[in-house]
């Protein structure tokens, strides 16, 4: 599904020096697979996200997604295979606080041109599979961190991604709701969707099937 | 005072702000100062007669004629004057123009004839020498001048009392010496008064006393008495002088009275009021700007306002100083807004001509009334300004602030509420007064490019008046006209000359006459239609380039004692004769009703107002019937002052005594005609201007403001698929949604409005929909590029970057 060929991400520092954040990464991801990239904090964990992502667009090498060469796409394409291919969970949630949850749903699919029935629709089996229908006109302040974070997997995945992307999605949580949150990300796993989570939990990365080391912007250990 | 010194550290360690906030606001007070000040100049000072509030003009009308607020006829003055008791003095001048001589060049200065009381009426105290005594008022050739005649023409001579002057070939004596005398009610350059007020040169007093107004008429009401009882004590009078004089012109006409101040100013009181709002409209926009800038600066200052607090500040304390800055930002605001008005004062009267009743030789300024007025409104503005944005923030919630650091600018709802009321209040009143200034602004465009059936350009106009002891008649009058114009035609660069009896585009100096058709009812004469009518000389029509439509022109046949002949205009022809021929019949003209035949039709004119053109204009030769008075008018490429010094030389020729007053072209006089809507067209396009800027300003500066504070939100929403198009759409529909709501606010205000409005418009409708469109489309486009800009910006936040400030 992914391949990564010598991708670096740098940043200049002073003429003719860089700091390198990422260096040399070659990667490749399966499609079905849960993938932990763990590190200590700068190690260029989130940033390798962001790569894959398709929200950073300085770094240099080769990325390839489901065939697709990103690096020969322009942005608006990059952001045109992101909408249909990519859902993101983050560690502070980000739904916006003025949309219920229902709206919060609907917003991707809206960025994504879908008619409002069919948005309707979605949004309706959404609610129902992540079993927030009872929720559904409440504000994010109205919400736990769990609930919240609840939310934010349901709008990742709504838009049925190819690929979830997760950065620290238990890091604001207690344990009980983190334990929740990456049964349900095993269940999806299960279901098909290929995820790529950053932690600093082992626990959370012993959820997926792989872990990928970074230290210092270097892959430094792949464990199976 | 420690609340002061932080206020002001506060305000140096934000210069942008300081500066922006400063400025915004010392437009809008500079504004208000300086229109204030006019309306101080105009309408708040009173003019400099004792206890003027107890002065009335009296006014005749002849309704039926529409014929409004005209001068008072000698027979109606003198019943009056031995009938009423309203009054505790009843005055009168008849307003004349003397050739004086034998002080240097002979020349004309102005002035009036009076009632021997006239003075004392009005409360007029002379400087020097004394009031007039009731036994000169009908035959002493007495005389009082101004201080500024005293000084500038008998170089302040301490014995001027009893010295003698010139008037008109005959020697007069000066009993006394006023103070200079009000612009507004004496108008420009007065400066000689002498009795006779009964006389007027080259008229008859039996035909004076036909009832012909010739009077302005003032009146002193006794203590105590209001104007309502002195205008409920009028018709009883009217009745008495119709019951004794029915055959007078004025029998049937109706008196009204009009204190001073409302006869001096009551025409510029609703283009004063229309400004007034208009500048008010300007500063509520500033301070709304202000305020919004204020609130998130205050905002952004929460975390200080809850350590203040929890280290025992209390709310009061925390709001007073907010209130303080607020303040020293008004008041810089002022003192520079005072500095604008001392600039923009004086140039507003060069704006409107000579449209404004201030004298040209008094520089117009700022008083210390008007400081004050500053003063006080800085001090208002600055606590009205703070007082929200002060008791919203000093709601500190102590606890949140704190623990959110120096971050948190985020603003309660309510706070984001009150800031896009102000914004849309901010539109409102900007499309009200960009819709003002549209209709304005096509209204002089109209006016200004009415047709007025003559050529203004390359005439020149000046006044001569002929001292009655050497032209006693028409016959004299007509040897003058005669000798002057072939002068005048022999002279290099004059294209044409002729003379007429006009005033023009000055109502009150044009004359009206009777008609009657013969072969119809002849009703009588104070019942009778009247023309505006004009007495001519030849080469009238070719000089003003007025088109002689059918019929011949005045020839060197018509001459006194000749068959009476007179032009008449086309619309004139159209509502006395219908579709007939009106070449060949005759008219009744006069109050002696002459029988004079219609030679021919020319062109409709509008030369006593440009908006609004006279029904009927009879024109009727020099040589049938002349006056004293008259205006010499040349056609000519040269210059004025060119065409002035070849108009004294062949009046030099033809009698050096004679003076030329006020010369001058007709396109300044055409220009001056047009000057209130022009005053009115600058003063609220100006304030238009200034309110587009600053609601753009504000719109930009909130808009800016919600993108800085939701660049997070966008970076989700751009992480969440947003595109550059729906970050656009979502910045710019949120900063437009107040804008939409003020555009109809504004449009509701401006058909409320437009009443007042209405009244200053030519030829355009106060609701016209073509210019209130365009006046919202105008300011929905400025508002949409003030939203555009910092919406394009939200485009280029990076997800990153927003996601993780967030």
């Amino acid at each position: 599904m992914i391949k990564l060929r010598n991708l670096e991400r740098r940043y200049p520092l002073a003429k003719e020096k860089f700091f390198y954040v990422l260096r040399d990464i070659n990667i490749d991801i399966q499609e079905g697979e849960f993938i932990s990239i763990m590190g200590p904090s700068g190690a260029g964990k989130s940033t390798l996200l962001h790569i894959l992502g398709m929200h950073d667009h300085g770094w240099r090498g080769e990325y390839f997604f489901r065939e697709t060469a990103v690096h020969h796409l322009k942005t608006k394409e990059r952001a045109t295979l992101r909408n249909e291919q990519i859902g993101f969970v983050f560690q502070q949630y980000h739904l916006l606080d003025d949309l219920t949850v229902y709206e919060n749903l609907d917003i991707p699919l809206s960025y994504r041109r879908y008619s409002k029935s069919e948005r309707a629709a979605l949004v309706a089996d959404t609610l129902d599979r992540f079993q927030i229908v009872g929720k559904k006109d409440l504000y994010p302040r109205q919400l736990s961190g769990g609930q919240q974070q609840l939310v934010g997997v349901a709008r990742a995945i709504i838009a049925e991604p190819k690929l979830l992307l997760a950065d620290e999605p238990t890091g604001n949580l207690h344990s009980g709701q983190g334990e929740e949150i990456m049964e349900l990300f095993r269940k999806l796993n299960d279901e098909g969707m290929t995820i790529i989570q950053v932690t600093h939990s082992e626990k959370n990365a012993s959820y997926g099937k792989r872990t990928i080391q970074l230290r210092d912007g270097w892959i430094t250990k792949r464990e199976q | 005072m420690n609340d002061l010194k932080f206020a002001l550290r506060q305000l140096r360690k934000s210069p942008a702000f300081t500066l922006i906030a400063v400025l915004t606001l010392a437009l809008g007070i500079g504004l208000n100062t300086a229109i204030f000040s006019l309306i101080n100049d105009l309408f708040l000072r009173g003019l400099p007669f004792k206890e003027p509030q107890r002065l009335v003009h009296m006014y005749s009308n002849a309704r039926e004629r529409n014929l409004l607020e005209l001068a008072i006829s000698v027979p109606r003055f003198e019943h009056y004057r031995d009938s009423q008791t309203i009054f505790d003095g009843f005055g009168a001048e008849n307003v004349s123009a003397f050739r004086l001589t034998g002080l240097g060049d002979a020349v004309q200065v102005l002035g009036g004839q009076v009632t021997s009381n006239y003075f004392d009426v009005l409360g007029v105290r002379p400087i020097r020498g004394r009031n007039f005594l009731p036994e000169e008022e009908k035959t002493a050739d007495v005389a009082m001048v101004t201080e500024n005649f005293w000084r500038k023409r008998l170089g302040g001579d301490p014995n001027a009392i009893g010295r003698g002057i010139t008037l008109n070939g005959m020697p007069h004596t000066i009993v006394g010496v006023l103070p200079n005398l009000p612009f507004s009610w004496v108008g420009p350059g007065a400066e000689v008064w002498t009795t006779k007020p009964f006389e007027i040169a080259g008229i008859s007093y039996e035909r004076i006393m036909r009832g012909s107004g010739v009077l302005r008429v003032v009146g002193r009401l006794k203590p105590g008495m209001t104007l309502e009882q002195a205008r409920a004590a009028l018709p009883p009078l009217e009745q008495s002088y119709r019951a004794r004089y029915p055959d007078k012109i004025d029998s049937s006409s109706v008196m009204t009275l009009k204190t001073l101040a409302e006869d001096t100013t009551g025409n510029l009181r609703p283009a004063f009021v229309i400004l007034l709002t208009a500048v008010g409209f300007v500063l509520l926009i500033a301070c709304s700007n202000v305020a919004n800038l204020l609130l998130v600066r205050f905002s952004g200052r929460r975390r200080e306002i809850a350590l203040r607090m929890a280290i025992g500040a209390s709310r009061r304390g925390v709001v007073r100083l907010f209130i303080f800055e607020s303040l020293l930002v008004s008041v810089i605001a002022g003192i520079a807004g005072a500095l604008l008005a001392w600039y923009v004062v004086p140039i507003v009267p060069k704006m409107a001509s000579n449209f404004l009743p201030f004298d040209p030789d008094t520089r117009v300024e700022l008083s210390l009334g008007v400081l004050g007025f500053t003063i006080v409104m800085s001090i208002l503005t600055g606590v009205v300004m703070a007082i929200y944005p002060a008791l919203q923030t000093s709601r500190a919630d102590l606890v949140g602030a704190l623990k959110e650091g120096g971050r948190g600018t985020s603003g309660s709802a309510q706070q984001l509420r009150f800031r896009k009321f102000l914004i849309g209040a901010q539109v409102a009143l900007s499309v009200t007064l960009l819709a003002g200034a549209a209709l304005l602004i096509t209204s002089f465009v109209r006016l200004s490019q009415q047709s007025i059936g003559y050529r203004a350009d390359n005439l020149w106009i000046g006044f001569v008046t002929l001292p009655q002891a050497r032209y006693p008649d028409d016959a004299s009058r007509e040897r003058f006209a005669e000798q002057t114009l072939a002068a005048l035609r022999n002279a290099p660069g004059i294209e044409s000359a002729t003379m007429c009896a006009d005033i023009p585009l000055i109502p009150a100096g044009s004359s009206n006459t009777l008609y009657a058709r013969p072969e119809s009812e002849i009703l009588p004469i104070d019942k009778r239609a009247a023309a505006a009518f004009h007495n001519v000389a030849p080469d009238y029509f070719k000089t003003w380039g007025i088109p002689l439509l059918a019929g011949r022109d005045f020839n060197e046949h018509d001459v006194a004692g000749g068959q009476n002949v007179i032009l008449i205009s086309q619309s004139g022809a159209k509502k006395i004769f219908g579709n007939e021929s009106p070449i060949g019949k005759t008219l009744l003209v006069g109050s002696d009703s002459t029988p004079a035949e219609i030679v021919g039709i020319v062109g409709d004119v509008r030369t006593r107002k440009i908006a609004e053109p006279d029904d009927v204009e009879l024109y009727r030769p020099w040589a049938q019937q002349s006056f004293s008075f008259l205006s010499i008018d040349v056609r000519s490429n040269l210059s004025v002052d060119a065409v002035t010094k070849l108009v004294r030389s062949a009046l030099a020729t033809v009698d050096p005594g004679l003076a030329v007053a006020l010369p001058q072209s007709m396109s300044a006089i055409v220009a001056q005609a047009v000057g209130q809507t022009r005053l009115m067209m600058w003063l609220l396009g100006i304030f238009a201007g200034v309110a587009l800027l600053l609601a753009s300003i504000g719109i930009y500066g909130a808009v800016a403001y919600t993108v800085e504070q939701r660049t997070g939100e966008i970076g989700v929403r751009m992480a969440l698929g947003a595109q550059t198009r729906d970050v656009l759409q979502l910045v710019v529909k949120q900063g437009m949604k107040p804008v939409l709501s003020g555009l109809a606010l504004g449009i509701i205000a401006t058909f409320a409005l437009g009443r007042l409005i209405a009244a200053q418009l030519y030829q355009v409708s106060a609701h016209d929909p073509v210019l209130l469109g365009g006046a919202t489309v105008l300011l929905a486009a400025t508002a949409l590029m003030a939203c555009l800009l910092p919406a394009r910006r939200a485009t280029h936040v990076n997800p990153i970057q927003a996601l993780r400030t967030e």
